[in-house]
């Protein structure tokens, strides 16, 4: 492998690994987001019925 | 909601920042002339000395979280050092694979126990060993606490890293940039030394950018806790 085919590679599994972590951790903060959401939802859904009761 | 968005702002804005460096220093890597000894493979030096300067910034903040954990017993503090500590064991990581990749066409090897790179691969186990720690151990308030301990213990590694360089005759080259009987201009010629000090605000940059997106999960997984605790009391 020549000198240009260790800097694409270097280059290549760094910015690939660093874009896959940055879509992950996207993809997990926007599952939890919406879980809280929705958690959130629920409390205050229960709260309502229970002061209607 | 609103208040939602202030929090967001200052991690939109390094992320706008690092955009912009990584553009800039990606740019700045390739226009830059070969070394005159290594040629073309010295580019991958414009990722190396960044990603391990990201790396440093991260620990440090994995430190300070730690010490204030340990001192004011605060969920926010555990929070920040558990992210950090991920982005840093990431950019540890990518660190020993770019030297490794730029190691066998300069020094004929892909790895050797040098000083410096030992003392490297022995942070990064220390690290993976503190997200083992943490998830192993189930009342949170002692994993936090364990793992505030081992961090501070590992980030002492660091100094080791640092000056292994001049305490042992080792293969690694003692740094070129942050010599303390040196500038950084007077041992690196300007087309090579701007490339280096763009990509690591870069990376800095990015790696700050990460830390706050973790650190915002973290957050949010901790509401989450709370809101199923009350929920069930």
């Amino acid at each position: 492998m020549g000198a240009w085919g260790f800097v694409a590679l270097a280059y290549g599994i760094v910015w690939a690994a660093l874009l896959i972590y940055f879509f992950t951790l996207k993809n997990r903060l926007r599952k939890a987001e919406a879980r809280l959401a929705q958690l959130q939802w629920l409390r205050s859904k229960e709260s309502v019925g229970a002061n209607a009761t | 909601m609103r208040q939602n968005e202030t929090k967001r702002r200052p991690g939109r804005v390094l992320g706008v920042l690092a955009s912009i460096s990584i553009v800039a220093g990606l740019y700045l890597a390739f226009q830059a002339p070969p070394d005159a000894y290594q040629g073309d493979v010295q580019r991958i030096m414009y990722l190396h000395i960044p990603s391990i300067m990201a790396a440093y910034v991260c620990y440090f903040i994995v430190f300070v979280g730690s010490c204030l954990y340990l001192w004011k017993r605060e969920k926010r503090d555990d929070i920040l050092a558990k992210s950090a500590a991920e982005v840093a064991v990431l950019f540890t990581a990518l660190t020993i694979i770019e030297g490794s990749i730029w190691g066998k066409p300069t020094w004929g090897v892909w790895w050797t126990w040098d000083a410096r790179l030992t003392f490297t691969a022995i942070l990064l186990m220390i690290f993976v060993g503190y997200m083992m720690l943490r998830s192993l151990i189930e009342d949170e308030e002692r994993a936090a606490a364990a793992g505030a301990v081992v961090a501070i213990i590992g980030a002492l590694d660091i100094p080791l890293i640092h000056m292994s360089a001049y305490w042992w005759r080792t293969l690694h080259q003692p740094p070129s940039i942050m010599r303390p009987d040196k500038l950084p201009w007077e041992t690196v010629k300007w087309p090579l030394l701007l490339p280096v000090i763009v990509n690591i605000v870069a990376l800095v940059l990015l790696a700050l950018y990460l830390l706050s997106l973790r650190f915002r999960l973290g957050e949010t997984e901790e509401r989450i806790k709370r809101e199923m605790m009350e929920g069930t009391a």
